[in-house]
């Protein structure tokens, strides 16, 4: 009987080990079915991850050629935008000169935010001089906002007359008035710095320059008589007097070339502008010295 | 030298301060430069003043030397005196101004002198084309009283002469037709403008206010200037109301320009109105007649203040038109009547 159980015990226990080996033998199949399998997943990923480095190096390499190639062919088509950006610049440029201008023309403006600012430059025998602005609101009634005009040029009236009438009449009426004030003034200013040497007095004036008295000598330091002349501008918008007056100081009768003479000078002073006639005076004077030296 | 004309300039070079002393007695040009040199301008002031008059005394100083003296005084210290305008005109197809200035100084005195007998007159040119003209009153009988005269400043060839307001009002009159007739003018009236600052009178009455104008030639784009409104430059803050601010800052900008505003101290407000009021069956809204009240805003620089009542949140903006036509109709005396 020991030896049937012994054998039974034996026998059972040679079952249990050739079943432990069986589960044994069965996990290590599985495990390994399960690491070939996983060793197949991340062999394809290999083999993903190598095919996109490739195919992304591919690109890159397809890129920098057509970069090259584009560089190549751009480089023309940016210079023709250059250009036309140059034009434009300097068409803007030329407006801006011409618009600069303009004042030039002796009546040019620029709109404003309420109106317009015109600016007037006033000229004299071809000598730019002072120029004059006046801006006007828009509004109604039409109305100067403030100017540079000098205070006794006749602004108010010549705008009584015509601002809210006409305007272009206005413009013009003042253009006249400040145009032949400039070339008066120009005048008695040229008077009293080219030709002070023969002036025998300061220059009287007033501010429109449209009374002038001074006295002269066509000698100075010599010993004939001082001629004293008033000359009156009645218009306003004319740069030569409407009446001269030319007196011998201290003289009650004159003798006849004296005579002629002031009579003369009358005359020139009437038809040509004042700082010519001074000139016309040291020319004749430069005419007298050269006789005496020949 | 007079006593009362020694008495007069003493009292005039007292009323100069120390630091203009020696400017003033080189306009006045009556002392020499030697004479001045001898002069110790540190001493106490009575002294230099002794020493002043003595001068003056060795060079027989006469009344209308020390009246230049005083037109001087004036020029510098304008604002010690109040200024009316006055506005000129002449009839219809008058000739045109030949103004003759020694034919005006002769016409004016004349007139006064025909009249009063006892006037001081004197004139002084300055270079913008306006003549200084001082008078000192007195009557058939009396001295021309120095200490109380009358200053006018004419812009010779305009309408326009700037007078100090005087306290002896019988004369003015007089002077009106005195400046009317040596003009060569035919009416003379007063204007509703007066200040102190003569130099702002005349930029409001030639509407000279601003010598800035808009031309291509300037390189500067008017839009660059700073608004002036202290907006925070950190980008986290943010202004809830910063549309109606620049919509104030664009109207204050319109109405009264980037320009300095020339300065006046008062606008005055003559109401003669109906009441008007929306509440139904108040006594006032009963009356008939007219009320009458005045109102007056003061200011050191009254049309800077209007300028920054909008902008500093005190006022609506746009201001009222009877507070901004100011400079524009240059008044700054209103009389408001019910159309």
């Amino acid at each position: 009987m020991a030896g049937i159980l012994a054998s039974g015990l034996g026998v059972l226990a040679h079952l249990e080990r050739l079943e432990t080996q069986v589960s044994r033998s069965h996990k290590q199949s599985e495990e390994l079915q399960s690491v070939q399998a996983q060793e197949g997943a991340l062999g394809t990923k290999i083999h993903k991850l190598r095919r996109l480095r490739d195919e992304l190096r591919a690109a890159v390499r397809h890129r920098r050629a057509s970069v090259k190639a584009c560089i190549a062919n751009v480089e023309p088509n940016q210079t023709v935008e250059i250009n036309e950006q140059e034009a434009l610049e300097e068409k803007l440029e030329n407006v801006k000169a011409i618009l600069q201008a303009y004042h030039f023309t002796g009546l040019s403006g620029k709109l404003t935010s309420r109106g317009v600012c015109v600016c007037i430059s006033t000229a004299f025998e071809g000598n730019l001089l002072d120029s004059y602005f006046v801006d006007l609101v828009i509004q109604k009634p039409l109305r100067i906002h403030h100017h540079s005009v000098p205070v006794f040029i006749p602004l108010e009236e010549i705008a009584a007359k015509y601002l809210q009438t006409n305007i272009q009449h206005f413009l013009f009426s003042l253009c006249e008035y400040l145009n032949a004030y400039s070339g008066r003034k120009y005048q008695a200013d040229r008077l009293q710095s080219d030709f002070a040497a023969l002036l025998t007095g300061p220059l009287q004036r007033n501010p429109l320059c449209n009374l002038l008295s001074f006295t002269y000598k066509l000698d100075p330091g010599g010993q004939s008589f001082p001629f004293c002349a008033r000359l009156l501008y009645k218009d306003l918008t004319a740069t030569l007097p409407t009446d001269v007056t030319v007196t011998c100081q201290g003289v009650e009768v004159l003798s006849t070339s004296w005579e002629e003479q002031r009579a003369s000078h009358e005359t020139l002073f009437c038809t040509k502008p004042l700082h010519q006639v001074f000139a016309s005076f040291t020319r004749k004077g430069e005419k007298l010295d050269m006789s005496l030296v020949s | 030298m007079d006593e009362t004309i020694a008495e007069f300039i003493k009292r005039t070079i007292l009323k100069i301060p120390m630091n203009e002393l020696t400017t003033i007695l080189k306009a006045w040009d009556f002392l020499s430069e030697n004479q001045l040199q001898t002069v110790n301008f540190r001493q106490r002031k009575e002294s230099v003043v002794q020493h002043l008059i003595h001068l003056c005394e060795e060079k027989h100083a006469s009344i209308s030397d020390a009246a230049q003296l005083d037109i001087i005084y004036m020029q510098f210290h304008q604002h010690q005196k109040v200024w009316d305008v006055f506005q000129m005109s002449k009839g219809p197809g008058e000739d045109v101004d030949l103004f003759d200035m020694k034919q005006f100084k002769n016409s004016f005195k004349k007139i006064l002198q025909r009249a009063l007998k006892n006037v001081t007159v004197s004139f002084r040119e300055t270079e913008e084309n306006a003549v200084w003209i001082r008078i000192a009153w007195g009557t058939q009988y009396t001295k021309p009283n120095q200490y109380k005269p009358t200053y006018v400043v004419y812009y010779s060839q305009t309408p326009y002469a700037f007078t100090s307001s005087s306290m002896l009002r019988r004369n003015t009159p007089l002077l009106g037709q005195a400046l009317t007739i040596a003009s060569k003018h035919h009416q003379i009236v007063k204007m509703d403008l007066r200040s102190r600052y003569l130099d702002s009178l005349k930029a409001i009455v030639f509407k000279q206010y601003n010598q800035t104008f808009e031309t291509h030639n300037s390189t500067t784009p008017l839009q660059e200037r700073s608004l002036g409104l202290d907006i925070n430059m950190d980008s986290r803050i943010i202004h809830e109301n910063i549309v109606e601010k620049e919509r104030v800052q664009r109207i204050t900008q319109e109405t009264f320009g980037d320009y300095p505003q020339p300065q006046l101290e008062f606008a005055q407000y003559k109401l003669e109105t109906k009441f008007k009021s929306g509440l139904n069956g108040s006594i006032l809204a009963e009356r008939e007649e007219p009320l009458r009240c005045l109102i007056k805003f003061s200011s050191p620089h009254l049309l800077e203040a209007l300028k920054s009542l909008a902008p500093a949140g005190i006022a609506d903006a746009p201001l009222s038109p009877l507070l901004t036509c100011i400079p524009n109709k240059r008044m700054n005396y209103f009389k408001i009547r019910d159309k």
